[in-house]
Parts: C-alpha cells; sequence; structure tokens
C-alpha cells in the first residue's frame, strides 16, 4: 500500500475510533464501557475533544450575538480565543474535579479521568449547542424555553432528561476512572457543588446584594441582636424538653406495663392510694367540693410557688421556670391528670400484657388527631397558655416512646429472658438489668423520633399563646412577612436537625457496648 | 440428690397431663439424663425442679449445701433458683454484658463482692480451658462451642449442688458436641455434681448418663434405669423400638477398651536383634508384632516377611503403626477405628502413649457375648 493511502487510512480510522468512543459513552453507560474506553486515553485526544466543542461554540456564539465576542478584527483570532476559553474552563474544572475525587480516595490518573470526561462534554456540550441554534431560529429566548408554563413548556422536560442523562455520565465516568465506590461519586459531586454554593453566598454578601438570602440574613442578625430569637429559641426548647421529659418517664412505665403478664389485685397494691388520694386532695380541694379549710392552703401554696417561679423565671432556665409557674398555678388540673394517670397505671398493672393491643390502638389515635385541633379541645380544660401546650405536646410524644418500648422489650429474645429467670432474678431485677438495657436502643429510637416531632409541633403551640419559634411563623402569615415567616421554619428546621442529631449521639453513647458490633 | 414424688402436671386448658405422675430419684453426684419423644414433658420436669414451672401435683425434694431433704414447693422460687444452676439450648447468655459479668450474674444476685466474682470467674475459666482474656470480652465476639462452654461456667459459677442442663449441647455441631460432652464428663468426675440433663438424643442419654428416665409421649415415666440396663433389659415394646434396633451396638458406647483388652500381649523390643525376634515370632505364631522401646512407647510394628533373611536390630525395619487407641476409648468408637485400618490388632496406649494392651474385632464380640449371657444367666 502507498504511503499516502497508508496515512489516509489511518487518519480515517483516528476519526472513526474518536466517534466510536462518543457513541459507546452515550449509547453504551455503563462501567464496563468506561473502564474500557479508559484504556484508550490519551491528551492530544482530551484536547481534540474539547477544541472541537469550542470551535463550534465559537461559531455559535459569532453567529447569533456577534458585538459582544467580536474583539479583535480578525475573526480566526476570536474563534481562537473562545477556543482556548473552552480548554481552559473544561480543564480548570476537571482539574477541581480531580483534587476532590483523590481526597476522597479517587485513583485515577489525570489523563484518563479528563478523557472520560471529554468524552462526555464535548457531545453533550454539541448537542447543547445545535438545540439553542434552532432555538434561535425559531426565535425563542432561553427563558422562554425554560418556562414550563409557556407554550412550548414541553421542552423543559426534555431539558430534565438531559441533564438527568449528563448526570448519569459523570458519575459513571468518575467511578470508572478513580474506581470509586457509587457514594465517594456522591460525595465528590456533592463537594463540588458544595463549595461551589459557599462562594456564591460569599461573593453576594461581598457584593452588596439584595436578594432573598441577604435579607434573610439581616433580618435573623437584626432579631438576634434585640435578644427576640434567642428567647424564641430558648421557649421552645424547654417546651420540648419538658415534654418528652415527662412522656419519657410515663411512656417507658406504661411500655413495660403493657409486656408483663397480668396480675390478679394484691394487698401491696393499697399503694396506689397514695398517689391516688393526694392527687384527688390536690384536684377536688380548689374547687372547693371538700370545703374552704383545705382549699385555702393549697391556693396559697400554689400562689407562693407562682410568685417565687415567676420572679425567678430568668436567663437560661426562664423558660423552663415560667413553665413550671404555669403547672403550679393550675393545681385542679394537675389533680385531675393525676388522678387520671394513677388509675391508667394502676389499670395497665393489673391488665398487663392483655391491655396492649388495646393501649397502642389508643395511642395511635391520638397521634392521628391534629395538633391544633388537640390543642383546641383542651383550651376548655385548661384554658390557654403553656400548660395546654405542655399536656398536649406530652400526649404526643408518648406513642412513640410507649410502641418503643413495648417492641423494644418484646424483641428480646425469650431464651436470655429465661436464662435470667432461672438462675434466680426477680421480675424487676430482669427488667432492670437485661430488659432494659437490651431494649434501650430501641426505646432512644422512639425518644428520637418523639423529639423531631415535638419539634414540628412546639411550633404549632405558639397559636394558643406560648412563646416558641412558632411566633414567627403565626405573626409572618398574619403580617405577610415572609422574612418573618422564613425565619421561624429556618429554625424550626435547624432545630430539628441538630435535637436529631444530638439524639443519635446520645443514643449511641446508652446503647450497651456488647450489644454495639452485632446487627 | 434430686427426689421427684409422684408429680402431675396438667397445663390450663388442656384435659391430659404433661407429665402424668412422675416419680424417680437422682442421687447425689449422679447425672440423670431425661429422654423421649418430642412433647413427653421432658423439658416440663425439668422446669419444675426449679419451679419455672409449677407442679399441679406431687412433691420434689433437693438435697441442699447443708445436707437436709427441702421441699422445693416450700421454697421462695427466687432463692431456690439462685442455688440451682441452669443451663439451656440456647445458651441465653446477656448480649450486652461482658463474659465477666455474665458468669457472675448469680454470685452478684447473692451479693458476693467483685474481687471473689472474678477470682472465681478465672477459676471457671481454668476449669474449662479457657483464656483468661475472655473475661472482658462479650458474647458475640465467642464461637458457638465457646459461648456453650461459658453458658456451663455461668451455672456452676455460685458452685451449685444441683445441675439442670436442658439439651446443652443440641445447637452445637456434631464435633464439637462430642469435643463438648467428653470435657463435661471429665468435668464431672471432679465436680460430682446432681445433674438433671434433659435431651432427645438416646446417644447422648447412653453417654452422658448415669440414670436414664425415658418418658412416653403421654408424660408418663416408661423406664428408669443404668444405660447399661436400659440396653440389655428393656422393660418393654415401647423403650426397645425407643432405644433402637442398633442397641446391642449402643452398649459398646458404655465398654472402655481398657476392660476388654489382651493385658500383656506379645510385644518386641526395638532392641532387640532380627534373629531374636523371628525366633520370639515362631514360637508365638504370630506373623506382624509390635514394637515398642524401653519405656513401653510405641514405636511401630515389623512383620516376618520384612525379617526375613535379614540381619541387625529391628528398629531398621520397623514400620510407622496407622492407629493406636487411648485406653478410655469406648468401644464402639474403638470397633469403628479397627474398621476403617487394616490391622487385626491395635495396641492400646496411655496418655503417655505407653502400650497397656492391644485389642482385636474378636475381643470385642467376646465382650458384647458376655453381657449377653449374664443377662441370660439373671433371667433364670
Amino acid at each position: 500500500m502507498p504511503k499516502k493511502e497508508e496515512n489516509k487510512t489511518a487518519f480515517i480510522g483516528f476519526w472513526q475510533g474518536l466517534l466510536d468512543d462518543w457513541m459507546a459513552v452515550l449509547t453504551r453507560p455503563n462501567i464496563e464501557t468506561y473502564i474500557r474506553l479508559k484504556e484508550r486515553a490519551t491528551s492530544p485526544k482530551i484536547v481534540l475533544n474539547i477544541a472541537l466543542l469550542g470551535l463550534v461554540i465559537g461559531l455559535y456564539v459569532l453567529t447569533i450575538q456577534p458585538p459582544a465576542f467580536i474583539q479583535t478584527d480578525s475573526l480566526l483570532l476570536d474563534l481562537g480565543r473562545l477556543i482556548f476559553y473552552t480548554e481552559a474552563d473544561f480543564f480548570i474544572l476537571s482539574l477541581i474535579l480531580f483534587v476532590i475525587a483523590g481526597l476522597l480516595g479517587g485513583t485515577g490518573g489525570f489523563v484518563e479521568h479528563s478523557y472520560l470526561l471529554s468524552l462526555i462534554t464535548a457531545p453533550l456540550g454539541l448537542v447543547i449547542v445545535a438545540f439553542l441554534f434552532v432555538a434561535n431560529k425559531l426565535g425563542l429566548t432561553l427563558a422562554a424555553i425554560m418556562n414550563p408554563l409557556s407554550s412550548i413548556g414541553i421542552t423543559t422536560i426534555f431539558i430534565v432528561l438531559f441533564g438527568l442523562y449528563a448526570f448519569l455520565l459523570l458519575l459513571f465516568a468518575l467511578e470508572a476512572a478513580h474506581e470509586m465506590e457509587s457514594h465517594q461519586v456522591i460525595y465528590t459531586i456533592g463537594a463540588v457543588l458544595g463549595s461551589w454554593g459557599i462562594l456564591r453566598v460569599i461573593a453576594m454578601f461581598a457584593a452588596g446584594e439584595d436578594n432573598i438570602i441577604t435579607q434573610e440574613s439581616a433580618f435573623l442578625a437584626e432579631e438576634w441582636a434585640r435578644g427576640t430569637l434567642q428567647q424564641a429559641i430558648l421557649g421552645h426548647l424547654w417546651m420540648v424538653a419538658f415534654s418528652v421529659f415527662i412522656a419519657v418517664v410515663i411512656g417507658v412505665v406504661m411500655g413495660v406495663l403493657i409486656t408483663m403478664p397480668p396480675k390478679r389485685p394484691s394487698v401491696s397494691h393499697l399503694f396506689f392510694l397514695i398517689p391516688l388520694g393526694v392527687f384527688f386532695l390536690i384536684w377536688a380541694a380548689p374547687k372547693g367540693w371538700l370545703g374552704m379549710g383545705i382549699a385555702d392552703p393549697i391556693m396559697e401554696v400554689s400562689d407562693t410557688l407562682d410568685i417565687g417561679l415567676t420572679r425567678a423565671a430568668k436567663g437560661f432556665f426562664g423558660p423552663l421556670l415560667s413553665l413550671l409557674s404555669a403547672i403550679v398555678r393550675k393545681p385542679a388540673a394537675v389533680g385531675m391528670i393525676g388522678v387520671i394517670l394513677t388509675v391508667i397505671l394502676y389499670a395497665l398493672l393489673l391488665a398487663g400484657e392483655s391491655a396492649s393491643e388495646l393501649t397502642l390502638y389508643i395511642a395511635g389515635i391520638i397521634l392521628t388527631i391534629p395538633s391544633i385541633a388537640l390543642f383546641g379541645v383542651f383550651i376548655g380544660p385548661f384554658s390557654i397558655g403553656a400548660f395546654n401546650a405542655v399536656v398536649a405536646l406530652t400526649l404526643y410524644a408518648q406513642l412513640p416512646i410507649l410502641r418503643n418500648t413495648y417492641t423494644g422489650i418484646k424483641e428480646v429474645k425469650p431464651e436470655i429472658v429465661e436464662a435470667g429467670r432461672g438462675m434466680g432474678m426477680t421480675e424487676f431485677q430482669l427488667l432492670r438489668n437485661v430488659k432494659i438495657p437490651i431494649a434501650t436502643p430501641v426505646i432512644m429510637a422512639g425518644v428520637r423520633v418523639s423529639v423531631v416531632m415535638l419539634v414540628g409541633i412546639a411550633a404549632i403551640a405558639s397559636y394558643i399563646g406560648n412563646d416558641t419559634l412558632g411566633d414567627y411563623i403565626f405573626h409572618g402569615i398574619q403580617r405577610v412577612q415572609p422574612l418573618r415567616y422564613y425565619a421561624g421554619a429556618i429554625t424550626v428546621a435547624v432545630f430539628a436537625l441538630s435535637m436529631d442529631y444530638f439524639l443519635g449521639w446520645l443514643q449511641n453513647r446508652l446503647t450497651p457496648e456488647g450489644l454495639k458490633g452485632r446487627r | 440428690m434430686i427426689k421427684l414424688e409422684h408429680v402431675t402436671k396438667i397445663y390450663p386448658g388442656t384435659t391430659s397431663p404433661a407429665v402424668d405422675d412422675l416419680s424417680f430419684t437422682v442421687p447425689t453426684g449422679e447425672i440423670c439424663t431425661i429422654v423421649g419423644p418430642s412433647g413427653c414433658g421432658k423439658t416440663t420436669t425439668m422446669k419444675m425442679v426449679n419451679r419455672l414451672i409449677e407442679p399441679t401435683d406431687g412433691e420434689i425434694y433437693v438435697l441442699n449445701e447443708r445436707g437436709e431433704m427441702q421441699n422445693v414447693l416450700e421454697m421462695d422460687p427466687i432463692i431456690l433458683r439462685r442455688n440451682i444452676g441452669y443451663v439451656i439450648q440456647q445458651i441465653g447468655l446477656f448480649p450486652h454484658r461482658t463474659i465477666l459479668q455474665n458468669m457472675g450474674t448469680v454470685p452478684k444476685l447473692l451479693e458476693w463482692d467483685n474481687t471473689r466474682i472474678r477470682s472465681r470467674a478465672e477459676e471457671l475459666l481454668d476449669m474449662m480451658n479457657m483464656p483468661h482474656e475472655f473475661l472482658d470480652r462479650y458474647p458475640h465476639e465467642l464461637s458457638g462451642g465457646q459461648r456453650q462452654r461459658i453458658g456451663v461456667a455461668r451455672a456452676m459459677a455460685s458452685d451449685p449442688p444441683v445441675m439442670l442442663m436442658d439439651e446443652p449441647f443440641g445447637a452445637i455441631d456434631p464435633i464439637n458436641r462430642n469435643l463438648l460432652q467428653n470435657e463435661f464428663l471429665r468435668l464431672q468426675q471432679e465436680i460430682k455434681k446432681t445433674i438433671l440433663f434433659v435431651t432427645h438424643d438416646i446417644d447422648e442419654a447412653i453417654k452422658m448418663g448415669d440414670k436414664i428416665a425415658i418418658l412416653n409421649a403421654n408424660g408418663q415415666l416408661e423406664q428408669y434405669d443404668s444405660p447399661a440396663k436400659i440396653l440389655s433389659e428393656p422393660a418393654n415394646e415401647f423403650i426397645e423400638d425407643f432405644v433402637g434396633a442398633d442397641r446391642t451396638l449402643k452398649q459398646l458406647n458404655l465398654i472402655r477398651v481398657e476392660e476388654v483388652m489382651d493385658k500383656k500381649p506379645f510385644l518386641l523390643q526395638s532392641t532387640q536383634s532380627v534373629e531374636e525376634a523371628l525366633k520370639a515370632m515362631d514360637e508365638k505364631g504370630q506373623d506382624y508384632a509390635y514394637v515398642v522401646d524401653s519405656d513401653r512407647r510405641l514405636q511401630g510394628y515389623v512383620s516376618r516377611k520384612d525379617l526375613k533373611g535379614k540381619s541387625g536390630w529391628i528398629d531398621e525395619y520397623t514400620t510407622t503403626a496407622a492407629t493406636s487407641l487411648p485406653i478410655t476409648m469406648n468401644l464402639r468408637d474403638a470397633l469403628s477405628e479397627m474398621l476403617m485400618v487394616d490391622y487385626s490388632t491395635i495396641c492400646v496406649v496411655d496418655n503417655r502413649d505407653r502400650v497397656r494392651g492391644t485389642v482385636n474385632t474378636a475381643m470385642v464380640q467376646e465382650a458384647l457375648m458376655e453381657t449377653h449371657s449374664s443377662e441370660r444367666r439373671e433371667e433364670v
């Protein structure tokens, strides 16, 4: 074969190979394809791929928007400059991805990495340019194409699908180039986007842009400076913490009771008469049922405590003390709840396991009541304010804790319980030393769910006149101040997430060491 | 001693008893295995002794440390259980507690101080041939066999005179089970506990039991006797069926090689010359002979064919023996070894590898014949 002929064949073979690689990338996106393509990576090919894209982009912008891009007299020079920019942009982006992938455990070389990226970027870029060119020729602006409500809104769907496809190809490329796990690839891309976002926000503030983010930040800063934000956060925190604390005590006791075998009434149960009597006294006396002789001292104690607590209600523990004072201010309501609770607990003690289904069912129903309705219902007996909120929130927090205590204890393997019992543990020792420690992770998971849920519901408690972050939401809606209700929503969300994180840590700490290595 | 008198258990909501009028006595320091088809009430019987299940009728007595017979039904069940070791099939180690804490469960309930609990736990690990490092590990870090040993050790922690074991080796693979059984039997030689041992496996019952109680599906006691008696004189058809058609073979489990071996075997010294050896073999009419050193340690064997026409010392012509039997081995295992190798006679050695005798299949057969003839004599 003559030399010229040979050169020609090699030339055609080269372009054919390049085109094959493009087609392979687009039509057979899987790890095997990409790993195979990686073998053929060379630096000139990368430059060539991007140069082709740059050439088309250059031709496009120079024909569509000449005035913005023509800087020199020579068209060729301008074209060359645009190709160079495309190359530069590509290599900078590729380098950033490469560095981050390397930090996250990527092992691939820069050439393989860039080659795979260029194989994706070039054909997809060409498709985009072609798309824009056609749209332009049809007289459509970019805004019209992107608007899903316009007559050509259907194209938005294609654009979204196209973007997803590109993202998928990028995942494969990074995974193949660096032999990484999928989650590392996601972290890599996430890190790029995250750092871009942070830089963008910094730039936003540096440039003094006036948009929703800077406005919201200014609003939050202002509220913080006035001290109202801290007050709302503290109010929210103590509201949730106090309710969850009571819910944990009652929920765990009830959850334990409904795992026990039923009991016959015995003389020792007369002990229940003590709390029952005390609570009844507190309930009945202020109502005047027992005569003024008993009512007065109780009211007096209540008043003294209330005044003391209200006076002390300052600083970090301020909202907690206010809550307590709201509780002691209503001795009759406390007495009534105490009587009801004592009766329920005694009933559960007698019924034991046979009441488990009914109890969980009722607790489940309580959870389905909309929180606003429950607050509303309790306005009758408890009027508005912190007392009402605490009762309702405690009721809500009950279910996940109750249910998880029950399942956690039920899930303890029967042979473990039998071994304990056979070695002479009393039922109480079995509970304290075996069942509850083993159930702790499950119980804590319930507490975690309760807390996150309560953070949300406590915001609604501001509806019945309680100082929580919900104030921002309600006032914002009433006064049509978006900045105000965004502030409420953002702080509640951050609050819920950080509580969940904290409780996750606590759950891990409380899980017995021997249970950690398993499962 | 554990004594059951007319013990009956009828579960609420059923009419037929799970355990029906059961009476037997386990002598102090012996293992009594309870065996029977599934659902025969063997576990129920065992659990009535520590009152995890309350008997409907009858009396149960246990001999306490002070040598008094105590009616368990009159005791506080919590106190009773703390004084009876308890091992179950699934072991039931507490996963959230270390091995030390697990073994210290009962001592802790008995309010021992921590140093005493620790030293007792170390003692128990020594007994089980396990290293002390295990004390600070968690159950999930141990293998199944190790966990089972800890389960047994935990039951012995407060040194109770009586132990209840519910299929303790049931969940272990056959090789480890055999090992654990042998270990436990060796341990029992030292600790001499009174043990009620529930199993569904008749072979295990025969191997482990000094006495066997066989229950039928209705919870009635069919026979209570020593393993040898159960095998040689089954009380009725049920027992015969339950023990199985190979009961003669099972009897071999109960006889040790030591009891049947030829205690004065024909042996050659490795220092003997070929001539002497050939002469000795001619005299005894043997084609093969085992060779030992001056300490009676087994060196191997020589054959007449190898020695013929040779001179010098016989140790030059000695072939290593493929196998030898430990003196404590039971005849059943010995027989299976014999059938596996092609030797007519196998050496029996003690734990220092010294030849104590030889055994062959004819001797095994003879031993079996003897047990049968003794049965017949008793019948007459």
